[in-house]
């Protein structure tokens, strides 16, 4: 029983903290491009535009449900469900603290506990590519058939890359289990410095963070949508809560990659340099005792585990009103030519560093 | 645990069935792609994590992907009539097909019935492998020393056709 109310319970935060930041990021993404180009952006709608989203919402929520008359009518309607199922599952094995204590239960703040966790992202990394292929192909049309093969051979090719930084990081790390990865990343090199991967192995989180871009559609990658060649791309037929999925599709699988990226590279739930006095004052303050520290300390490693992932995704809505949309040859050739020799060369030069230390 | 394997198994067993007598080709590699996915889900509540997630990798990440979109690409729609024209082939693929079935089934309900007593079990028991750390070392270990040459020859097939595809892909060879 106390299993199942906490597997509830963890399922229930994750799925709510994940779709219930996507509204706020929707404002954010707009208001932030308004910013960015001088404009003032929606600020009608509740303080600051906040309730925009909401507004959004309800007026999807209200279209009429169209399906187009030669469309394939089951995958058409699949499409947009696949496309927000495989980034939360994605989201069942990144560990968001390390434990708290319930009732004298320890209760780990990862809902699917795997030997193979990583790997386990990798493959619904994969399945991202199917509600593109479906999406495409079943609306009937030009430019989401175009859109679709843009999609899929752009997530084929760029998850080579993103498998073989991976490769490097889980030979550093030695386990495929999320949890010893950030163990290992909690000690210190040279004595302040975080042992992040990012600081081990500098080039493999570079070619990771550029692969997420690619694998997750945004600009400077968003080709299989480039509205100025092919109208929207895949999702061109769809209206209403449909299009409105894969909207939200998008940006849980931005918290998706930027949530790998951060516990492969920045440290995951481990705390900011210098947290552990909060914790410490916290602790003190309040007399708490040992389960008290420990859930004190699970709060914060959560606080720290948010504060990178919504940085990341800061970065990833600062970059699309950045930089401009590739061309498609020359988004496969950062692909195959730059960024797939770059992880080869540093998955060798990893492999040789990891030997050397630790023998 | 296994009233979600019984029902993982039935939505399979539909997903087969309809995979097998459905017309449209991509109906029937997305039906494949919900067997294989299924499969994942039964090992993976047996608690063979490792096996379920290669399986998403490789069949459903990879090799679907490949399927699906030749479908796509070459619009294979028009199957329909296909079979009607070629009774003879169909009559024959039939035949086989039950005969691999009849000998399948025939093999595994001789060994429930008859060696269930004197089966010798592998050097590998559930908590000999979680001593030694889990499923992935285990197999890493035995690929990495025991098998290292087998490994080998087999990465460098791999190569070749990578090679072969590549200069079958290329319209010019200088």
């Amino acid at each position: 029983m106390f299993d199942l109310a906490m597997m509830m319970a963890k399922i229930l935060v994750i799925l709510g903290c994940t779709l219930g930041v996507v509204p706020f990021l929707v404002w954010f993404e707009r208001r932030g491009a308004a910013w960015m180009q001088g404009r003032v952006g929606p600020n009608r709608v509740g303080p600051f535009g906040l309730l925009q989203s909401l507004a959004d919402v309800l007026k999807f929520m209200f279209k009429e449900t169209f399906v187009p008359a030669k469309a394939n009518k089951f995958f058409y309607l699949m499409a947009p469900i696949i496309a927000l199922i495989a980034p939360m599952c994605a989201l069942s094995v990144i560990p968001f603290g390390s434990k708290v204590i319930v009732n004298g239960q320890e209760v780990f703040l990862q809902i699917a506990q795997m030997d193979t966790g990583v790997i386990f992202i990798l493959a619904f990394a994969g399945l991202e590519v199917y509600p593109i292929i479906l999406a495409g192909w079943s609306s009937r049309n030009k430019y989401s058939v175009l859109g679709a093969l843009r999609g899929s051979s752009q997530i084929v090719s760029y998850e080579i890359s993103m498998g073989l930084a991976l490769l490097s990081m889980l030979i550093v790390f030695g386990s495929f289990n999320p949890y010893d990865m950030v163990a290992w990343q909690k000690e210190t090199l040279f004595g302040f410095l975080p042992r992040w991967g990012a600081f081990v192995n500098p080039f493999g989180a570079l070619v990771f963070w550029i692969a997420t871009f690619a694998e997750t559609n945004r600009l400077p990658f968003d080709l299989p949508e480039g509205e100025s060649e092919l109208v929207a791309g895949y999702h061109v037929e769809y209206g209403g809560m449909k299009f409105a999925a894969f909207f939200m599709a998008e940006y849980v699988a931005m918290i998706m990659a930027s949530s790998l990226l951060v516990t492969l590279f920045f440290g995951g739930f481990n705390m900011f340099p210098g947290m552990g006095m909060l914790v410490d004052l916290v602790v003190n303050q309040f007399q708490f005792g040992a389960v008290g520290l420990q859930n004190t300390t699970a709060f914060f490693e959560f606080a720290s585990f948010f504060t990178k992932v919504a940085f990341f995704m800061f970065v990833m809505i600062w970059i699309r009103w950045t930089l401009p949309r590739f061309r498609f040859d020359q988004l496969m050739d950062l692909g195959w030519k730059v960024l797939f020799p770059l992880s080869l060369i540093n998955l060798v030069v990893v492999t040789i560093g990891v030997y050397y230390f630790n023998s | 645990m296994s009233i979600v394997i019984i029902i993982l198994c039935a939505i399979s067993a539909v997903l087969a069935a309809t995979m097998l007598f459905t017309k449209s080709p991509i109906t029937s590699a997305l039906c494949l792609l919900g067997v294989l996915i299924m499969t994942a889900g039964i090992y993976g509540l047996i608690g063979e994590h490792l096996i379920a997630t290669i399986q998403l990798v490789v069949y459903a990440g990879a090799i679907m992907v490949l399927f699906v979109f030749s479908i796509m690409l070459l619009n294979l729609n028009t199957s329909d009539d296909d079979l009607k024209k070629k009774p003879a082939i169909f009559a024959i693929g039939l035949t086989l097909g039950l005969g691999v079935f009849s000998f399948l089934f025939y093999a595994i309900q001789e060994h429930y019935s008859n060696h269930q007593d004197n089966k010798v079990m592998g050097q590998f028991t559930p908590e000999l492998i979680a001593s030694l750390g889990g499923n992935s070392k285990v197999l890493a270990h035995a690929l990495f020393s025991q098998f290292y040459v087998s490994f080998e020859v087999i990465s460098l097939a791999l190569l070749v056709a990578l090679v072969a595809a590549v200069v079958l892909a290329k319209r010019k060879v200088n």
